[in-house]
């Protein structure tokens, strides 16, 4: 077997360490996408009863986007039980709460519903900015591509960059610029 | 009423001043235009010219007869602020058909646009006065990052 067929043998049965950056990305659509990870999905040995699943460490969980109007439109429901202990919580709320309540919720409703979901839910760890405590860093290897490029904003753009964007727009000749 | 209030502060205003008033401004500093003054032996030139703009020779030479967004063939997303920037006053308005030369679909397509990046706070140096520059000091939702679809752009106005 050749060095670079066994590692590759190595990596398939080991438990790998991803680390994901959440920022700017959607929580519901990159669900779908680390609960293949989670779960050891792209893996050639998967099997439902193999438990072969990564762990993965999701960063930057308090800069995700949702995308329109669904901070304040996407509702989460909470019974206590008790006779009137319904609560509705808009999304924008209970990231006021907890900055990594909405992914893990996200991934959690991504995962199959069988007995398997709660242990592989303690594989994904969240945190709200880009600290990581040194001990799960150390095992972190691989990171996942983002959904979709981080936007950049006009005055975070180097003003020489600015200066000589090709222009569009041409002035009429008698315009004042405001 | 405007016209009124405008009036009694333009007498206001004189009286403070002691100044004729102009309703007429002679010239501009960001004015496309301007205007020089030369004396020789007692005559006064007074001329104006037209200066050409500073990002002149950025200016995308396009053969087309279509307007620019259409010659061009671009899919402008939300998040390419430095393409709608270009449509845009100081304060963040979008500029009339007159001005920028779009179709009537490119104008009212990057007038959407134009509002997704606002409200994703990719724009906060193109803003009204009044406004938070900092798009994380906004209120309640508002200061959570958000991101647009651009197919819920009305169908009519989309070009891909």
């Amino acid at each position: 077997m050749s060095l670079a067929r066994r590692g590759q043998h190595w990596g398939t049965f080991a438990r790998i360490w991803h680390v994901y950056d959440a920022k700017w990305q959607d929580p519901y659509r990159s669900a779908k996408l680390l609960k293949d990870y989670l779960m050891g999905l792209y893996k050639p040995i998967y099997h439902p009863l193999n438990d072969c699943g990564d762990h993965v460490v999701v960063i930057n969980s308090k800069e995700i986007a949702l995308r329109g109007d669904e901070w304040r439109k996407r509702v989460y429901f909470h019974h206590t039980t008790y006779h009137g202990g319904a609560t509705w919580t808009l999304a924008w709320e209970l990231h006021n709460k907890d900055p990594t309540l909405i992914v893990e919720k996200a991934v959690y409703s991504a995962l199959p519903k069988n007995l398997q979901r709660r242990h592989t839910m303690q594989r994904l760890h969240i945190f709200p900015n880009n600290k990581i405590p040194k001990d799960i860093l150390e095992n972190i290897s691989n990171q996942i591509k983002q959904l979709r490029p981080v936007p950049v904003r006009l005055d975070h753009i180097p003003k020489e960059e600015v200066d000589n964007f090709p222009q569009l727009l041409k002035y009429p000749k008698d315009y004042v610029l405001r | 009423m405007a016209f009124l209030c405008r009036y009694i502060k333009q007498i206001g205003k004189s009286l403070i001043t002691f100044e004729p008033t102009r309703n007429i401004s002679l010239s501009a500093t960001t004015c496309l235009r301007e205007i020089t003054e030369k004396k020789e032996n007692n005559v006064l030139t007074i001329e104006a010219h037209y200066v050409p703009h500073k990002k002149e020779h950025l200016q995308l030479k396009l053969d087309s007869k279509a307007c620019s967004l259409c010659a061009t063939k671009l899919n402008v997303k939300h998040t390419d602020v430095l393409i709608l920037s270009q449509f845009l006053r100081s304060d963040g308005c979008m500029l009339p058909r007159r001005v920028t030369r779009l179709c009537d679909v490119q104008q009212k397509r990057v007038t959407a646009l134009v509002a997704m990046a606002q409200k994703a706070g990719l724009m906060p140096n193109l803003t009204p006065k009044s406004s938070k520059k900092n798009p994380k000091r906004r209120r309640d939702w508002k200061k959570f990052n958000m991101y647009f679809d651009e197919k819920t752009i009305k169908n009519r106005y989309r070009n891909y």
